[in-house]
């Protein structure tokens, strides 16, 4: 009984700890479907989620800079172009003892102390497996020296880039423009462009219109990075694209005529050393003409030293709008912009006297004188108030009111017709014609030869310069416009003011006669522009252009002795006073050019269509300071214009 | 002859094919954390799985009687290398580590087993009344705490949790009322301020960590953010053989024990994870099962202690790579790197087939003298 009894409690405490293991079994069940959850969680539902996760902790992308495009002339000579160089970093994780390894570099490069802190401070302040750029730019002797020597420097590594070169430098600069480091303000507007690598972007120039088309695109490279932040492969994902080539207008070969032969003048070129060396010892700008990387010692004829004239050369194709030359002088090497620029060289040019970063050819304002003379003279003939026939007595001034305006020929031109006024730029002539018009008749006739208006070239910077009327005198001094203002505007002077571009624009739909040409650099190839029609009637063309070819070909014409042998020349001079002439001056006798500072005398502009008949090319020459629009810019723009003749024919 | 191949058939062979299954698992998991190298872990830890065999078949020959007998000195016995290790015990942070010759090992492993065998033993004497009443219950705690307590002082949080809750398994199937439990369950609550206040800060780190692991996310969370990520990329089927990202480039901790189980989600996916899980139920229900063909207290409550016990290990593991319980340091069986807890798996599995063979054992068998 008593044993019975001790066997059922057995096979009762046995039932019950068969029952708690099913507890424990159910309990297991449960936990295991939990897990079995969470995993389904993990990995199916949130997936994605974690892909990323892990696609950027195995990944850091690194954008690789493109090449950008190239700049050719007409010819498919390089403007601007790129160089491979390469660049030093040192990884600090890598590289165990950063100092040391820099120590080491620079008993093979040239690594100042002042860098080397520099370095190691930069090192500190970043993750360990971000690279410190030790050289931008390392040179050929330096690479291979340092090839040789990398096993004894860890954590050390080069990296290809480009440089951006330009093989034309000075020649080209307010052309081509330049490419320099982005600035604060492009990479609020452009983060991800502005961190690539090395980014460059055109500030100037073509480089800046065109730079959307040059950049290209940029390329991808996955560096797999392990959780110590060591890369471990690279994955090329996508490549850098190169960016679109630009070919422009420009012809190379008279674009560096055009340059040099403004730049003489009418001066002799020094080539003697002892001469150079006397120039630059006595004349303070020669020696800042130097500095800044201009190194023309020039002649005057009173032999005195001089640099190298300043002003603006433009040769355009009359048909198509093409720019076959566009000058500006002085002029800058824009290769100094690519890598760091020099303080130094910063402050040369920003303080050079003579502006070498300004593009005088668009953003130089001049008032034009009387090449202005062809806009009056077509105002006054379409509105009719003169005739080729109607004469106009020159006694050497005119008086209006109490004021007395002179003529630059002091006995007076006597009677002389449109064209004869034209021909020997006769001042007064256009005082008078300038009146009966009036000056919102000339300033209609301005615009539609393209004063104080874009050019269309698309060159950033471009100056508007000012075309006046009765309104813009109203808004702008808030004044009403008196005749004697008009008298003035007359000659190109007072209020006119226009950029050479603008004047070869002008020359250009006079000597076209047809359509309103408009100026283009950056032209796809065989593109031809529609322009609008120029809607000036023939016979009134005809009387002014005869006026221009008088210039030239006529016996008092004032640029009589600076034709174009075989194709002839139609042009006009002008001469612009920079500086009031008193009465006191003008009865004491009126000192020449030559013999006044520099800074006193007249701008010397010509403005000229070849061949005189058919014509095809216009130019324009504005040399500042240079004395008298006919003794010194019109044989510039005859030597431009023959060369541009020689080149490319008519 | 006969009697050898009777006994062969009763041994618990879907279970034994299950350990096979997974520690090949593991050497081929290692294979990977070496980023496929079978040095340093994997080589040794096939080594150890056929060491482990080995001394599995040793075990299972020994008779239940002699188990019983010896247990409580193998629970004396572990008691004191815990103790002992105390003064000539290494380790980094903690001394959890004791030297025998060449090899190092890891007491508080082995010290698990001989918990389970004591309580076993201990209540396979208790009568039922003993059983419903409360004191008897009071020796079977302090055989629980006073090893929880020596390994917590190590410190090893993790293990000693494990040790607490596999005793308190055991306790649980042996037979405690359920009035008992609820009335530990709410002294446990109770304690937790006090405990939390006991615990090293970089334990408390952890803890907090695991509710916010973007607090730290290069410290304690860092662990656990990897694991999540590894996991959670694996998707349905994984990355491939060798080519979880998050382990072959180390950004997951410890993949070749602790997130062992992470690496072979990243490697595998669902399905791999899956198929472990399912294997390591395989082991636990099939030791569960066996344990109703035992017809001895002793032979049940072992075999539900180490069922329990490998469970508890397997949760908490995959809970705490999967973020669902903060990173506490408990391996995976058979499959993470760790001598000492892959051969206590294969002494338990070799504690199981003992029982398994002595399935016409009865309680009173143990009390009669030897000559039977």
């Amino acid at each position: 009984m008593v044993i019975r009894n001790k066997r059922k409690l057995k096979k009762e405490l046995l039932q019950r700890m068969g029952r708690r293991n099913f507890v424990i079994a159910g309990g297991q069940s449960l936990l295991g479907l939990l897990l079995a959850g969470r995993l389904y969680q993990l990995q199916i539902s949130q997936n994605e989620g974690w892909r990323k996760l892990s696609d950027s902790n195995q990944f850091n992308s690194r954008s690789v800079t493109p090449a950008r495009g190239r700049i050719f002339d007409e010819q498919g000579r390089l403007l601007a172009g790129n160089t491979e160089t390469y660049s030093l970093s040192i990884t600090p994780l890598n590289s165990g003892n950063l100092k040391q390894t820099l120590v080491r570099l620079s008993m093979l490069i040239d690594l100042p102390d002042e860098e080397m802190i520099a370095i190691l401070k930069k090192a500190e302040s970043q993750p360990k497996f971000m690279p410190v750029t030790v050289k931008d730019e390392l040179t050929q002797r330096d690479l291979s020296r340092l090839a040789v020597r990398s096993p004894v420097l860890n954590g050390v590594s080069f990296s290809k880039r480009y440089r951006r070169i330009y093989p034309q430098a000075h020649l080209t600069g307010h052309i081509t423009g330049y490419v320099s480091p982005v600035t604060p303000k492009e990479r609020d507007n452009e983060p991800r462009w502005s961190r690539l690598p090395y980014i460059r972007t055109g500030k100037v120039g073509v480089e800046y219109a065109l730079e959307q088309n040059l950049r290209g695109a940029p390329g991808l490279d996955r560096i797999e990075i392990n959780a110590r932040g060591k890369a471990v492969r690279i994955i090329n994902d996508k490549k850098p694209q190169q960016g679109d080539d630009a070919k422009l207008t420009l012809n190379m070969e008279i674009q560096a005529y055009a340059y040099e032969r403004l730049r003489k003048g009418r001066n002799d070129i020094v080539t003697n050393t002892a001469d150079i060396q006397a120039a630059l010892t006595t004349n303070d700008e020669i020696r800042s003409h130097f500095a800044a990387g201009d190194n023309l010692v020039l002649k005057d004829e009173k032999e005195r030293f001089v640099p190298g004239e300043s002003g603006a050369a433009i040769v355009m194709d009359i048909r198509n709008g093409d720019v076959i030359s566009m000058v500006s002088a002085p002029s800058y090497d824009p290769n100094q912009f690519s890598e760091r620029l020099l303080t130094r060289d910063w402050k040369r040019l920003s303080s050079h006297p003579r502006t070498p970063l300004l593009n005088r050819a668009i953003s130089g304002l001049y008032a034009p004188g009387s090449t202005f003379k062809m806009v009056v003279a077509a105002a006054a003939l379409e509105a009719g108030v003169i005739t080729s026939s109607t004469r106009v007595k020159c006694e050497g001034h005119m008086e209006y009111g109490d004021r007395k305006f002179h003529c630059w020929f002091d006995d007076g031109h006597q009677l002389v017709n449109v064209k004869q006024a034209l021909e020997r730029s006769c001042d007064v002539f256009f005082y008078d014609i300038a009146l009966k018009v009036g000056i919102n008749r000339i300033h209609d006739m301005a615009k539609r030869l393209g004063l104080g208006l874009p050019s269309g070239l698309d060159l950033p910077f471009e100056k508007l310069g000012i075309m006046p009327n009765r309104d813009w005198k109203k808004e702008n001094r808030g004044t009403v416009w008196t005749p004697g203002e008009t008298i003035v505007a007359g000659i190109g002077q007072g209020f006119v003011l226009t950029t050479p571009m603008q004047l070869a624009v002008m020359t250009a739909r006079l000597a076209n006669g047809d359509k309103a040409v408009v100026p283009r650099l950056m032209a796809a190839e065989g593109q031809e522009t529609e322009f609008a029609p120029l809607n000036i009637s023939k016979s009134v063309l005809r009387i002014v252009k005869t006026g221009m070819e008088n210039v030239l070909n006529g016996v008092l014409g004032t640029a009589r002795r600076y034709d174009l042998d075989d194709y002839g020349l139609a042009g006009k001079t002008g001469t612009v006073q920079v500086k009031r002439i008193t009465k006191e001056q003008r009865e004491a006798g009126i000192i020449d050019n030559i013999d006044r500072p520099w800074k006193e005398r007249d701008h010397a502009l010509f403005v000229a269509y070849a061949p005189r008949k058919n014509p095809r090319y216009a130019a324009v020459v504005v040399v500042e300071h240079g004395g008298s629009g006919s003794s010194m810019a019109a044989p510039i723009a005859r030597d431009i214009l023959a060369q541009t003749i020689k080149v490319k024919g008519v | 002859m006969r009697v050898i191949l009777t006994r062969l058939v009763s041994l618990p062979w879907l279970t034994i094919a299950c350990v096979m299954i997974l520690s090949l698992v593991g050497s081929l998991a290692l294979f990977s954390a070496s980023q496929g190298s079978w040095s340093p872990w994997a080589e040794r830890h096939l080594i150890r799985a056929a060491f482990g065999t080995i001394l599995m078949i040793g075990i299972l020959l020994v008779p239940v009687r002699v188990i019983f007998k010896s247990s409580y000195l193998i629970y004396a016995g572990a008691l004191i290398v815990l103790i002992a290790l105390q003064a000539i015990g290494f380790g980094q942070g903690a001394t959890r580590w004791i030297a025998i010759g060449p090899l190092n090992f890891q007491p508080s492993e082995p010290a698990k087993l001989a918990v389970i065998l004591a309580l076993a033993r201990y209540f396979s004497a208790r009568t039922p009344e003993q059983l419903n009443s409360f004191l008897p219950y009071i020796p079977a705690f302090a055989i629980v705490a006073v090893p929880t307590a020596l390994v917590l002082i190590q410190p090893d949080l993790g293990t000693s949790l494990m040790l607490l809750m596999g005793g308190l398994i055991v306790i649980f199937c042996a037979g405690i009322p359920f009035r008992y439990v609820s009335a530990m369950f709410v002294v446990f609550m109770a304690a937790l301020p006090v405990l939390w206040t006991n615990l090293y800060e970089y334990q408390k780190q952890r803890v907090l960590t695991f509710f916010n692991p973007g607090d730290d996310l290069l410290g304690a969370g860092f662990q656990i953010m990897q694991s999540k990520i590894a996991l959670g990329s694996g998707g349905i089927f994984g990355k491939g053989f060798l080519m979880g990202s998050q382990s072959q480039l180390n950004y997951l901790p410890e993949k070749q024990t602790d997130f062992v189980f992470t690496m072979i989600g990243e490697e595998f996916g669902l399905i791999g994870n899956l198929a472990i899980l399912v294997v390591y139920f395989m082991i636990f229900f099939s030791i569960m099962r066996l344990s109703f063909r035992i017809q001895h207290r002793f032979g049940r409550l072992v075999c539900a202690g180490i069922s329990g016990m490998l469970f508890l290990y397997v949760f908490v593991n995959v809970a705490m790579v999967t973020g669902i319980v903060p990173v506490v340091g408990v391996p995976l069986p058979l499959i993470s790197y760790g001598g000492t807890a892959m051969l206590t798996v294969f002494i338990a599995l070799g504690l199981v087939n003992a029982m398994a063979l002595s399935n016409d054992v009865e309680d009173e068998d143990f009390f009669i003298s030897s000559s039977r």
